[in-house]
């Protein structure tokens, strides 16, 4: 009893639990499901969303939201496959342009909501659009391949048994928690969503902290469709349809509020796998795949449900 | 309310606590910081439901069950609490009616009704507050106006006063009083916490004085006595309230504002403070006097880069530009604001992680934080400024009102600001810690810190500061040194020029 309460008392207790439930469960009904080959086919497929997830956890916790993470990542793939097959550029001379794409887009979507203070909800609804609409432009809707062999053999690389998008997403996410929890920037972060007037009375530059975020969650949506790309070996059109809803529920199912100030990486992290481990569990058990989509609304309001019932026991 | 105990995780709040509150009387609460007056208090309201504590809660004889403040609002409990709740994006009407906006018309709320109910709950209390006015645009005593008025508006017959005068200005304050005697009359009842001896002897039929969580003293109008009143607070006896000056001022002059002008954050053409200039030297203590609304606060907030200001400033000689907070940190200067809740604490915080906020340099390195340095740091202000907590690792919100303001001023300091702004450094604080923060003033004072005060309370502006200016309407209205100071003379500046009006 004593050690249920302990656990209850750990920030990230609403979702390890069900977390561990629901692997159990799936495990007891399917013993292949935490097999070598399954547990890394969800590994794998996380790790898209789950990149951009470490910079929108930063984004959210700074009292921000990106939904235009999914179309920049599209485009990002698609310019950086443009230039290479197109234009003829070396292969690290693609990626670089395709990165700097994403975090202009992250600067533009900063500038206008934190600078011109218009709600960072429509700012970046409205560059959904556009970065979608460029998409298309570039590449008349047509995928665009092949693209460059090294490419190819790096996303179609297995380290660990995983792939390098597994790699990267799982070192964001230690980087990504170690900057938050250890670094000054970090503690301005928190400081930041939690109230920004008190940060700006400690002489924050809280404009910077706030477009700091906004660049950062644009870079890793510019790396998660790049790795996707490389990965598919295409420049698919429509890389990252979709995305920032995953993203948005995996960040808030980890405990990141909606208001700021509050959340870890790690806790992103157990929201992204508790998703992953529901619509992989819901496959193994032979469920009609739209009940996946189902679940990971259920499971999304129930998380948030069950925080605010965890803080309020705390607090009295 | 009989045999009351609370348990937070850690902390026994209150234990076994009976009070007997008569009817019609004016009963006050009294005690130290985290004595536990504001715990019994929400108890009483409903906000720790029935079950989460031990006890009973008794209202005329009958035994209650509150499981929310809605509960209590039913039973005719009327709270004002300690931490100010108004609603921003509304009027003072919507915000005085919170909750009760459609009285008895459906769905559908009758603006013109409601204005009019608050017009005439905002009159009977003689009030001067618009009933349309948004409360974005309210300081802070002017808020908790709101919230008495909120309190009053579901005509109780038990009102609860936790700390509601602690941002009033005497003016307001005496008002308060009457209408709450008004209102015994009608058959009410009222609990009032105050940390002001003041107050107590005022208004008080009885008072209860709660130490660590427990009943230490009653007492009977007629048994009135200031000391043993505050020896059994704090369970010892203070000699020197006010700690006498034993440091000299500097000669050099550390702080100078020549000009200082700073428009209305609403109205066009209108000045919230007009052509003021000053100077503190090194070790000196500034008082800055004035009315709620003469533009006391708006000087300091200015001057520390929050609002938008004319005028040039000076630190150590050199010219600064204050444009940011940041740009006046980095220049030595520090701001202690008036009002915590709002711009004062970051309530997800530790202690310690709110202490060190202003300075992370000095608790990092190549930007990333020295976890042990940085509790070392804030375990030193914490014994510096006695803040009662059980470790620096202990959630602000946790913590008691006037643990929260000790935060608060801790905070402040950390950079080790050369020029400090107080606005209401006292607010909330018990006997004790005041006396504490008092000898602190006096020894960053003789640190050579340069400080400019802001206080409510006359007594303690007075006792404390080298120096005086006075605002009336955001303009000098007088300056006099110590030897020339009496409480007369503070106040005639202080209300002086009220017909005149601002222009620019
Ligand atoms: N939500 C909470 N969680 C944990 N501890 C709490 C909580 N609220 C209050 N406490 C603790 O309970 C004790 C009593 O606090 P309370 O707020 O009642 O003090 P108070 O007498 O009102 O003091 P003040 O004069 O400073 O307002 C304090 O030690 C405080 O730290
Ligand atoms: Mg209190």
């Amino acid at each position: 009893m004593k050690f249920l309460r302990k656990i209850w008392t750990i920030p990230e207790a609403g979702i390890l639990v069900p977390l561990l439930v629901f692997t159990l469960v799936f495990y007891c009904i399917n013993p292949t499901f935490l097999g070598s080959n399954s547990v890394a086919a969800m590994l794998r497929a996380m790790a898209f969303v789950g990149v951009i997830a470490v910079g929108q956890t930063w984004l959210m916790i700074v009292g921000g939201i990106d939904l235009s993470v999914g179309s920049v990542a599209g485009l990002c793939a698609i310019v950086s496959s443009w230039l290479m097959k197109v234009q003829g550029w070396p292969m690290e001379a693609g990626l670089a342009a395709g990165l700097a794409v994403g975090l202009l887009a992250g600067l533009i979507n900063g500038l206008i909501s934190v600078h011109f203070g218009i709600p960072a909800f429509i700012a970046t609804l409205g560059m959904l659009y556009v970065a979608r609409g460029l998409n298309y432009l570039l590449c008349k809707g047509y995928p665009i391949y092949p693209i460059p062999d090294s490419l190819k053999t790096l996303g179609r690389a297995e380290p660990l048994g995983l792939s390098w998008a597994f790699v990267v997403f799982a070192l964001l996410v230690v980087i990504g928690d170690f900057c938050l929890r250890r670094t000054t920037w970090g503690r301005m972060v928190y400081a930041t969503g939690g109230n920004v007037e008190v940060a700006r009375i400690a002489g924050i530059d809280t404009t910077k902290v706030q477009i700091s975020c906004y660049v950062l969650t644009g870079g890793m949506a510019a790396l998660a469709g790049m790795l996707l790309m490389s990965q598919l070996n295409v420049g698919q059109p429509e890389i990252g349809v979709g995305w920032e809803l995953d993203v948005i529920a995996g960040v808030v199912i980890g405990g990141v509020s909606l208001f700021g100030g509050v959340g870890t990486a790690i806790g992103t992290f157990l929201g992204l796998l508790i998703m992953q481990v529901v619509r992989s569990g819901l496959v193994v058990t032979g469920v009609n795949t739209h009940w996946q989509t189902v679940a990971v609304g259920v499971i999304m309001v129930s998380a948030v449900g069950v925080d605010l019932l965890r803080r309020r026991t705390k607090i009295s | 309310m009989r045999r009351i105990s609370k348990t937070f995780p850690g902390v026994r709040a209150l234990s076994e606590v009976t009070i007997q509150v008569k009817q019609n009387n004016i009963h006050a609460l009294i005690g130290e910081n985290g004595a536990g007056k504001s715990t019994l208090m929400k108890i009483l309201d409903g906000v720790y439901p029935a079950g989460s504590f031990e006890g009973q809660i008794l209202l005329r004889d009958r035994v209650v069950h509150l499981s929310s403040p809605f509960d209590a609002r039913k039973q005719g409990i009327g709270y004002v609490p300690q931490e100010i709740s108004v609603i921003e994006g509304l009027t003072v009407a919507e915000n005085i009616f919170v909750g009760l906006w459609n009285e008895g018309g459906g769905g559908i709320v009758s603006f013109k009704k409601l204005f009019a109910r608050a017009a005439e709950l905002l009159d009977s209390m003689k009030l001067q507050l618009d009933p349309h006015r948004q409360v974005v645009t309210l300081n802070a005593s002017q808020r908790q106006l709101v919230m008495i008025a909120r309190a009053l508006a579901t005509r109780p017959s038990v009102l609860i006063l936790d700390e509601a005068t602690a941002c009033l200005t005497l003016d307001e304050t005496q008002n308060l009083f009457r209408v709450v005697h008004h209102l015994r009359e009608l058959g009410l009842t009222t609990i009032f916490i105050t940390h002001k001896m003041s107050e107590l002897f005022e208004i008080a039929d009885h008072a209860t004085v709660l130490r660590d969580g427990t009943v230490a003293a009653e007492f009977e109008r007629a048994q009135f006595d200031e000391h043993e009143i505050v020896a059994a607070m704090v369970g010892r006896k203070i000699d020197n309230f006010y700690p006498a000056r034993d440091s000299a001022i500097g000669d050099q002059e550390v702080f100078r504002v020549e000009n200082l002008t700073v428009p209305h954050p609403h109205l066009a053409n209108r000045n919230v403070v007009e052509g003021v200039s000053f100077s503190v030297r090194r070790g000196e203590i500034l008082g800055l006097g004035g009315l709620v609304g003469s533009g006391r606060s708006e000087t300091v907030n200015a001057l520390y880069g929050r609002l938008p200001h004319s005028g040039r400033v000076f630190v150590e000689g050199r010219e600064i530009a204050v444009r940011t907070p940041r740009e006046a940190k980095a220049s030595g200067l520090g701001l202690l604001t008036e009002d915590r809740k709002l711009d004062g604490l970051l309530f997800n915080f530790s202690i310690q992680e709110n202490v060190t906020l202003h300075d992370l340099s000095q608790i990092s390195r190549w930007r990333v934080l020295d976890r042990a340095r940085e509790t070392a740091c804030a375990q030193h202000y914490l014994e510096r400024l006695s803040i009662r907590a059980p470790s620096v690792r202990t959630p602000v919100a946790n913590l008691s009102g006037g643990n929260k303001q000790k935060v608060v001023l801790a905070k402040v300091l950390f950079p080790k600001p050369r020029v400090l702004f107080l606005d209401e450094p006292t607010k909330g604080v018990d006997v004790g810690a005041k006396n504490e923060i008092y000898k602190l003033m006096m020894s960053l004072a003789a640190e050579g810190i340069a400080l400019v005060v802001i206080s409510s309370e006359l007594p303690e502006l007075l006792a404390l500061c080298d120096r005086f200016m006075v605002l009336a309407r955001g303009r000098i209205a007088d300056q006099f040194t110590r030897a020339e100071a009496n409480e007369q003379r503070l106040m005639l500046a202080a209300t002086s020029g009220a017909n005149k009006p601002l222009t620019n």
